[in-house]
């Protein structure tokens, strides 16, 4: 595990830099801000979580990372992404995936990163080949077969020859990461990797991954809304709230102390224990609509801190001590 | 007052399976058991959780409580009466004490009718209600399910997910059911709406003092909310009991394995992957192909144990008294 690097001192040592990504959804009648001013950074061997409920904004992230976002209906309106230094974002239709080029992502349905129609054993072949395409072919099947047994496959031969849809889904997410393994990602991207596993399957492949992690000490992106499993993971966590960061940190800090109104009530409303007298403290509301933002701070409508200017203007982002940052009126 | 409100015995549900054109199947082949031989009771005002992960049967037990299924074996008692699936009054007093919440709200509500007429749904005889007595009774669960009258006349693709469940929610108690079949409630629901959702049973429960029978693969869900657990696995009931008992003191070695993999926030440990989980036993124990304890006796299928606070299918508690079969006893 290393240390969270202050933001300012350390820009050339991360791995991943990406500053101030606005993304929209443009359609013939209206335009919507997905992401807005959003930077985060991923250090060398760092596990960084990005955490928040559904639509904030997280695959658009990590989507955009890798390039793999469709544009359109998804506009880049402002940003950059650097990775290992360099300036990696794309804002052109010629976009180039970054499979395979030191970084990779596992997304949450493993149908969506195999290919129905190649056998396990083809598509790991191409999976060597974009890493070592000079790799004879004796040492790829070898490799090949060593990443599959690194991933707690015990019948490799017999998942080699059959296609992904024959595979029960925790098989499918070991195959697609054994698939990642054979391309030494140095950043590794994880969208949900074990939503909608079965438990004991799920805490498998979390292990295996931290494991994995460890071996060609790569560094992790975990986009998820569990927090359960990113306070397991992560070193550091971003929360993101309608599109926005709203809150970065230590993962055992933040959950410890969140700063942000919002990541505390994320944290109340995670059921731990047995029920004692009470209830979950959790305000009424929903996440808002994109289409429809309210004004200034969009948690305003469901926090119970708020003032009179979190109705009109819209916090930054800013840094405070121990390498926490946090986007509230509260804190200014 | 103690008296359970439900009793389930020996319930067996089993599906045709499809079997392909030339192929000639055995009598046993021909049959898909998706519950096997499962007991269980409930008190009035008492949570009981089942969990399980996929495919364990939840979604069956739940379907066959409210008369969707036809059992093949079964003696169920509802407030001491002995129901009888093949007669049509039993399955209507069935629907009429015991109401049921789906997991997927979009699917669970018709989209072409507004929100008041799906609560009305819920009451049996409606006919027999004037408008001004229906609306009131329509109001009087909108307010229990804390549903703004705003929504009232909305269509279900204008409410969000959480919303959607508080509708399903109404529709159940305007009827007046004491028992609530809850599968899955919350879980394709965001982590701070579940919240919502979790309190407002709670809250319920406390004021109509109804039962849950409350279904989710979620352990931390069934440890908050529960008074007694039943750990479901491939059909069968494994283990049962308190709920405290079964999280500090599984018994069962898929339980413990179950309640190891969990995460919570103060997990900090390094899970073993030592032995993988294989297919369910059709013969002997069926958790013997991934279980780390096995052993000889393994080979024949054990009987349910009592352990007092909990009820176990294993060989490891051989030295404990056997329950009768069938009857699980209450602490
Ligand atoms: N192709 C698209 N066209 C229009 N809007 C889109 C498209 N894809 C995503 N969005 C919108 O962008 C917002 C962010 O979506 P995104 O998938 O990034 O959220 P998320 O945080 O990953 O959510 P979840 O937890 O549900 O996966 C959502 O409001 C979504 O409706
Ligand atoms: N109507 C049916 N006909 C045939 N087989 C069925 C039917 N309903 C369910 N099954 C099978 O019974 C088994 C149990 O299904 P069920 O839906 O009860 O599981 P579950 O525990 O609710 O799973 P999940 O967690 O995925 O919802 C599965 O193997 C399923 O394919
Ligand atoms: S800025 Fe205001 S409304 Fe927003 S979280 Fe902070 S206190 Fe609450
Ligand atoms: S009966 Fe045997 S195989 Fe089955 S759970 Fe108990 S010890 Fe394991
Ligand atoms: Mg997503
Ligand atoms: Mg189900």
């Amino acid at each position: 595990m290393s240390a969270p690097t202050s933001h300012r001192d350390n820009l050339g040592t991360n791995l991943l830099e990406v500053r101030d990504l606005t993304v929209n959804f443009e359609t013939v009648d209206r335009i919507v801000e997905v992401l807005k001013d959003v930077s985060i950074r991923v250090g060398r061997e760092e596990v960084v979580g990005v955490v928040g409920e559904s639509g904030s904004g997280k695959s658009t992230l990590a989507q955009t990372v890798i390039g793999v976002l469709d544009t359109p209906p998804a506009r880049i309106t402002k940003g950059t992404v650097g990775f290992e230094g360099k300036e990696i974002l794309q804002r052109s239709d010629k976009k180039i995936n970054f499979r395979g080029k030191g970084i990779n992502m596992i997304f949450q349905e493993p149908l969506t990163s195999l290919n129905p129609v190649y056998s396990v054993h083809d598509q790991m072949e191409e999976a060597v080949n974009i890493g070592e395409p000079k790799m004879e072919k004796k040492e790829k099947e070898t490799v090949i077969r060593k990443s599959l047994r690194e991933v707690m496959i015990r019948d490799v031969e017999g998942v080699l020859n059959v296609y992904p849809h024959q595979l029960s889904g925790g098989m499918r997410q070991r195959v697609s990461i054994a698939m990642v393994l054979v391309q030494k990602p140095k950043l590794l991207i994880l969208d949900e990797p074990t939503t909608g596993l079965d438990l004991i399957v799920q805490r498998k492949i979390i292990s295996l991954i931290l494991n994995l992690k460890k071996e060609i000490l790569s560094s992790i992106l975990l986009i998820t809304h569990d927090l359960e499993v990113a306070a397991y993971m992560c070193d550091r966590v971003y929360v993101m709230y309608a599109g926005r960061v709203v809150e970065s940190g230590n993962m055992k800090e933040v959950l410890q102390r969140p700063l942000h109104p919002y990541t505390t009530m994320l944290k109340n409303s995670v059921p731990e224990g047995y029920a004692k007298e009470g209830s979950l403290k959790v305000s009424s509301g929903a996440p808002p609509d994109l289409r429809h933002l309210p004004s200034g701070c969009a948690f305003h409508p469901r926090c119970q801190s708020a003032k009179d200017e979190c109705r009109s203007k819209i916090p930054e982002l800013k840094a405070k001590k121990d390498g926490r940052e946090v986007a509230c009126w509260l804190y200014e | 007052m103690n008296e359970p409100i439900l009793e389930v015995e020996n319930l067996t549900v089993q599906f045709k399976k499809k079997t392909k054109l030339f192929q000639s199947a055995g009598d046993e082949d021909k049959w898909k058991r998706v519950l096997d031989s499962i007991s269980f009771s409930i008190k009035q005002g008492e949570t009981f959780g089942i969990v399980g992960e996929t495919g364990s049967g939840k979604t069956t037990l739940a379907r066959t409580l409210v008369g969707i299924y036809r059992p093949k074996e079964y003696r169920i008692k509802l407030n001491g009466k002995q129901i009888d699936f093949r007669k049509r009054e039993d399955i209507l007093l069935l629907r009429k004490n015991i109401g049921i919440v789906f997991q997927d709200p979009v699917g669970s509500l018709n989209p072409r009718v507004t929100v008041s007429e799906i609560i009305s749904e819920g009451l049996p005889d409606q006919q027999r209600l004037t408008d001004e007595q229906l609306g009131k009774k329509i109001k009087e669960a909108s307010e229990l399910v804390e549903l703004p009258e705003s929504k009232l006349e909305a269509y279900p693709t204008e409410l969000s997910g959480g919303e959607k469940q508080r509708v399903s929610l109404a529709r159940t108690l305007i009827g007046g059911k004491k028992i609530l079949v809850l599968d899955e409630p919350t879980s394709s629901l965001d982590v701070s709406i579940q919240a919502q959702i979790l309190n407002l049973l709670i809250g319920l429960k406390n004021e109509l003092s109804i039962s849950y029978i409350f279904i989710t693969h979620d352990l931390n869900v069934i440890k908050f909310m529960c008074d007694r657990v039943a750990v479901l696995y491939y059909g069968q009931i494994l283990e049962q009991g308190n709920t405290h008992e079964i999280f500090e003191r599984p018994r069962h070695p898929y339980t413990a394995d179950l309640i190891g993999a969990n995460l919570s926030f103060t997990s900090s440990s390094e899970f073993s992957v030592a032995h993988e989980s294989g297919e369910p036993s059709r013969e002997g124990c069926i958790y013997q192909n991934s279980c780390g304890k096995r052993y000889t006796a393994c080979e024949k299928s054990p009987p349910i144990f009592d352990l007092g606070k909990s009820l176990v299918k294993c060989w490891l508690y051989d030295y404990a008294e056997k329950s009768r079969a069938g009857s699980p006893r209450e602490k």
